[in-house]
């Protein structure tokens, strides 16, 4: 059961997004990478909104597009939801027509909430009869949700459906997504650009960038890679975690990063930081500013820690030698 | 307009009118809407033939799309005379052939219409439709015509108020008969051949003015309502 497109290219004006990799269609997958390297153009071509220009297109098995056989299953057609960054709700319906719209053409024999359920769980309840077009941005984004749900799709694409949110409304809503994945046993596919919500959402990583995919798998793989690590900022810099491994940890995973990381070359007592792990320095790497960035393999896995170079002559840390990674919870 | 205000003739007259213009809309639209939506996708081969066809008769002399007419439709036209051996219909000098000339005359208006709020309706959300299994039949239905709503209403609205005065290819193609094909346009010409028919005419040109001022009011009061209902 799974995603495959096979050389396959699209092109919308000068842009060309190549892609070739398989991916598992459960859980949730994370699309990632810098802004316009083609992570919006991948989930259209998913859904079939945009036209392959070459290669081939697999879901569970079935062709969806095949350029040399001239196959091509329309975007009506594949059992592929998409949930669009700016929400494009139907301003001829209300919220509930909006629903309705998804739930009266979606196949009898797919099981999916009905309207009254998904509102119950989305807390849009109280909107069901108000018209779309005085919605906030946080409820239009949750119609759109609930809207793409009862369509009943096999696999539902989001495209950073969460844009229009910030801070701890935008973490409900991930978390949200997390739970509706689980609880409906709907694979999502997600793009954010964000590396903290990659860590926290993602089972499996898809990383795009300048029209290509650079490297994809099971996120706890593909986070430690340095060709994932060059598509991130500098002080984005840093190592994915195991949620059970940090203090409060929620969802799959927690991105740590290396300017929030302190390191000890004894063991600290008596401080008020929530996660202390220690383990033996793997490798010491100058960066072209000066400062020291440090990979510690833990029990939790490798920490990176960036620290400046006065503090790394008085640790007089080695290669080799054991320290101590400190992290406060708050800095997560 | 109180009905009490006019003679029993020119009811008459005003009755022909309403119902000329009203069937050359009903029967016009379905065609229209259909022309209107083929010239508001993106280009395919032929379109620019459509697309002449469609405003044709803005540019053509009236007459001479009612001479047309005549030779298409007429007794002996090639489609007149199919017409007549296989339903029995006649179209020239009738009603009907009335109805025919000015919903041709009237065409390019409504294609033009419905056809720029076509082009104005967010393709965007064709693709959200697409994606919640909705076909391309059923986004028409669905999503393109609910949304295009306005236009279609203001085209009908304008191209029957259009009607009410068409004149040139009525006259040429069913023409003057009292009762049947004399609407307000056709009876006012009558009136001015007529000595001392001014003041028959004034009254006529005063009920033509109203028709239509009431028509464009109407179809800028809908579009208006329709917008505000559609405004996202």
């Amino acid at each position: 059961m799974s995603l495959k497109l096979k050389d396959a290219a699209v092109r919308r004006g000068a842009f060309r997004l190549t892609a070739d990799f398989e991916a598992p269609t459960e859980g949730i997958t994370v699309v990632f990478g810098p802004s316009g390297g083609g992570k919006s153009m991948l989930l259209a071509t998913i859904a079939g909104l945009h036209k392959l220009e070459t290669g081939r297109l697999n879901f569970k098995g079935k062709v969806m597009e095949e350029v040399s056989t001239k196959t091509r299953i329309g975007p009506h057609a594949r059992g592929i939801g998409l949930v669009f960054q700016d929400a494009r709700l139907f301003p001829h319906r209300t919220v509930r027509g909006n629903i309705q719209y998804a739930e009266s053409r979606r196949p009898a024999a797919r099981n999916a909430p009905i309207v009254t359920e998904i509102a119950r769980r989305l807390e849009i309840e109280d909107l069901l009869d108000r018209p779309v077009r005085n919605l906030s941005g946080g409820e239009r984004s949750r119609v759109a949700l609930a809207r793409a749900v009862v369509s009943a799709p096999e696999l539902l694409l989001l495209d950073e459906p969460f844009a229009a949110l910030d801070g701890r409304r935008r973490h409900a809503f991930l978390t949200l997504l997390r739970d509706l994945s689980r609880e409906q046993g709907l694979p999502m596919m997600i793009v954010t650009h964000q590396v903290d919500e990659v860590a926290e959402l993602a089972d499996h990583v898809i990383a795009v960038s300048q029209g290509r995919v650079i490297c994809h798998g099971a996120a706890s793989d593909v986070m430690h890679r340095a060709d994932f690590a060059a598509l991130l900022d500098r002080r984005d810099l840093g190592a994915r975690v195991d949620a059970k491994s940090v203090a409060n940890g929620q969802g799959g995973g927690v991105w740590v990063r290396a300017d929030s990381v302190l390191l000890a070359s004894e063991e600290p007592r008596g401080i008020s930081a929530r996660n202390v792990w220690r383990g033996r320095i793997a490798s010491i790497l100058r960066e072209q500013d000066g400062s020291i960035l440090v990979s510690l393999a833990t029990e939790a896995g490798y920490i990176l820690s960036r620290i400046t170079p006065e503090a790394f002559a008085d640790l007089e840390l080695q290669e080799g030698a054991t320290g101590w990674a400190v992290v406060k919870s708050h800095a997560l | 307009m109180v009905p009490a205000m006019l003679t029993a003739e020119e009811m008459q007259i005003l009755a022909t009118s309403l119902g000329v213009a009203g069937r050359a809309v009903v029967f016009s639209l379905p065609v229209a809407i259909a022309f209107a939506w083929a010239l508001s996708r993106s280009k395919f081969p032929g379109k620019w033939i459509i697309d002449a066809i469609a405003h044709l008769p803005l540019v053509l002399p009236p007459v001479l799309v009612g001479y047309l007419l005549l030779l298409l439709f007429g007794v002996r036209g090639p489609i007149g005379s199919w017409l007549r051996d296989a339903f029995g219909i006649q179209l020239a000098f009738t009603a009907e052939g009335a109805a025919l000339a000015t919903a041709v005359m009237a065409f390019p208006l409504m294609v033009r219409a419905i056809r720029l709020s076509f082009e104005a309706a967010d393709s965007s959300l064709f693709e959200a439709a697409a994606v919640l299994r909705a076909g391309p039949w059923d986004r028409f239905w669905s999503m393109a015509l609910p949304l295009a709503w306005p236009g279609v209403l203001a085209g009908a609205v304008t191209a029957f108020a259009a009607g009410l005065g068409e004149f040139g290819a009525v006259i040429t193609f069913a023409s003057n008969v009292e009762g049947q094909t004399q609407t307000i346009p056709l009876a006012i010409y009558s009136a001015l051949q007529t000595p001392n028919g001014e003041e028959t005419a004034l009254r006529l040109a005063a009920i033509s003015m109203t028709a239509a001022i009431t028509g464009l009011v109407l179809a800028e009061l809908l579009q208006r309502w329709a917008r505000r209902r559609l405004e996202a």
